[in-house]
């Protein structure tokens, strides 16, 4: 009876590692799509982040509105809010490759540079609007610290619906290794995470209500 | 990739494997999936092992005697292992009426099927001897499709047929029925790769001068339905299947019988799994893929179960100690955003793994023509394939932890 079937075990083999295949290649798609898709976003918020640049230039050159800028900063500050929360929702899926964790770095480059154009719109400017930095641990494997992050995000989600146009909100991640950051983050003399930094003045280490941080807006 | 999600790649691709090769093998066999050589009549000792079956010995006495089979060919041996209800005065009412039929009382209780059992095959008058169980009732061509099995080969030493559930009415019992069908089919299935593990208690054939050379039946075993057939593979020996034949079977009526039915045949496994480990990997079937696949499962089904049980209680710890903090600051935990779910590959494999299953699950309910049966409904389909199937990881455990204390009472 046997020597007739002895086959089937190869042939279930190589019938499981064709559906296998086939399954990684979909997922593979899947996970490239979805890159893809952040990527493009990447290339236009890297596109809005120039024109802010741009615009910095032309307030030091001419007599321009800062309203323009500040109304900039805005914007580009909720786009990439935006996209890091699909970047976070596609980061958690990913099984296939480390690609998400590469652009999850250039983003908080990205980030990193919008902080310090706002520093620089505010002096320039003198506006009427808070800066809210929030710094945590990006993959962090300590449950207390994941729990922690997990409700700073949820209270600076509500200040934010909040207050709206009052605050700009800029959730940054720690572990990228951004060397801008870094300088900051030990200009700031930070060493514990997470942590949220108001209008580079007020460091708030421990978890607060929404009411306790409005406190130190302007 | 983190261990994790290794361990689930690994589980999916063996999860496939068996799956593929189920429907491989079913494929190329499907025209002989209920076929059965034609044998001649040959003399046959039914053995029958009874402990307080007084409910049920009678009517199981009846249905041997109803067999399709030329009655001068048919002994039938009651074996009492020392019954306190009123088993042994049933069984003396059917000895005045029948001379085929004989009693013989266990000097002891031994507390297991396997002593009683070697009893009456050592009484028995035929080379040809039928284990059955005294809550069991074999169609009437049951005995007659399975003889053919032993006379085709003569390294066939034994023959094992469907084994049903009688007339399903809790909902436990309608997810034994649903179990049972595709058990049977699925060790049909096996039969063609000779790598059938099992021949259950309910009814089964067997050459005695076989079971007499491999010593008999394990009296220690708990399952001595499986360990038997281990041994005859061991030996060179071969088990057949006759699907066409059934036979029913009584199964436990509460969820606390039912699980220490299958603790008992988790420790009988790893009882057997244990006793045979040196020859895995060596000789025939049994060494190549019984022994192995057993392993694994044991394996898997331990990993899986303490993964399980890992991530559970990490996320349950995670939610506890972002509920307490939230509580603290006075925030709502959860947005109907944070619902939102991004599925990963893992995702996809499990749900078409998951969907492979259920439709192999309903090809043998409607091959074995059991479709239209009153038990097989939404509620048992859906409750069988998730709760019902994940509960054996954790009986897996329980009847390893009783076989680590050593605690092997039936």
């Amino acid at each position: 009876m046997i020597k007739n079937q002895k086959n089937v075990f190869w042939q279930a083999l190589i019938l499981t590692g064709i559906v296998f295949v086939i399954g990684l290649v979909l997922g593979s798609v899947l996970e490239s799509n979805r890159l893809d898709e952040i990527n493009d976003y990447y290339a236009q918020s890297e596109v809005s982040l120039m024109d802010i640049l741009a615009l910095n230039n032309l307030i030091d050159l001419e007599d321009t509105s800062c309203d323009i800028l500040v109304d900039a900063n805005f914007q580009f500050a909720d786009k990439i809010y935006e996209e890091a929360l699909l970047l976070e929702k596609y980061g958690d899926s990913e099984k296939m490759d480390d690609n998400f964790k590469f652009i999850h770095k250039k983003y908080d480059l990205l980030r990193t540079f919008l902080w310090i154009n706002s520093i620089k719109s505010k002096e320039r400017c003198d506006g009427d609007f808070s800066t809210v930095i929030y710094l945590y641990e990006y993959d962090s494997k300590d449950l207390t610290k994941k729990a922690t992050q997990i409700v700073w995000s949820r209270i600076l989600s509500d200040l934010k619906q909040e207050k709206g146009n009052e605050i700009l909100l800029i959730p940054i991640a720690i572990n990228s290794d951004v060397t801008s950051l870094n300088y900051l983050i030990e200009d700031f003399e930070i060493s514990k995470f997470p942590v949220v930094i108001v209008n580079e003045e007020h460091i708030i280490s421990e978890l607060s209500s929404v009411e306790d941080i409005a406190k130190y807006l302007d | 990739m983190n261990f994790v999600d290794f361990v689930f790649f690994f589980y999916v691709f063996a999860g496939l494997y068996m799956l593929s090769l189920m429907i491989l093998i079913c494929f190329r066999n499907r025209k002989k999936m209920f076929n059965h050589p034609k044998g001649k009549p040959e003399p046959v000792s039914i053995i029958l092992p009874c402990y307080n079956e007084g409910k049920t010995i009678g009517k199981a006495i009846e249905s041997l005697l109803s067999l399709d089979y030329p009655k001068n060919m048919l002994e039938i041996i009651i074996v009492d292992d020392k019954s306190t209800d009123n088993s042994v005065e049933i069984i003396r009412s059917y000895l005045k009426k029948n001379k085929n039929i004989k009693l013989i009382i266990n000097k002891r209780n031994s507390g297991k099927a396997a002593e009683p059992t070697n009893i009456g095959i050592r009484a028995a008058k035929y080379d040809l001897v039928a284990l059955s169980d005294s809550d069991s009732f074999p169609e009437k061509d049951a005995l007659s499709k399975m003889v053919g099995f032993l006379q085709d080969d003569k390294k066939v030493a034994g023959v094992t047929c469907a084994v049903l559930v009688k007339k399903p009415k809790k909902f436990i019992e309608q997810l034994q029925a649903l179990e049972y069908i595709v058990i049977t089919f699925t060790r049909k299935l096996l039969d063609f790769i000779d790598s059938i593990y099992c021949a259950p208690g309910p009814f089964a054939l067997y050459r005695k001068k076989i079971l007499f050379e491999v010593g008999l039946f394990d009296t220690k075993n708990l399952t001595q339905d499986i360990e038997i057939v281990w041994k005859l593979m061991a030996n060179g020996y071969k088990v057949r299947m006759a699907l066409s034949a059934k036979v029913y079977a009584a199964s436990p009526k509460s969820f606390k019988q039912w699980w220490k039915q299958r603790v008992r045949w988790g420790v009988g496994g790893t009882q057997t799994l244990w006793k045979y480990r040196k020859l895995a990997f060596k000789k025939n079937m049994l060494g190549m893929f019984v022994i192995p696949f057993f392993s694994a499962s044991l394996f898997m089904g331990v990993i899986s179960l303490s993964l399980f049980i890992y991530l559970f209680f990490r996320r349950f710890f995670l939610m506890y100690l972002a509920t307490k903090y939230s509580v603290a600051a006075n925030t709502a935990l959860l947005t109907l955003q944070e619902l939102s779910f991004s599925p990963s590959i893992l995702n996809f494999f499990g749900i078409t793994l998951f969907i492979l299953g259920t439709f192999y699950t309903l090809f043998i309910l409607i091959s074995m023509r059991e479709w239209k049966s009153k038990y097989v409904n939404f509620h048992s389909l859906a409750f069988y394939l998730t709760i019902y199937l994940a509960l054996y990881p954790i009986i897996l455990i329980h009847a390893l932890g009783r076989v680590i204390k050593k605690n092997h009472s039936w």
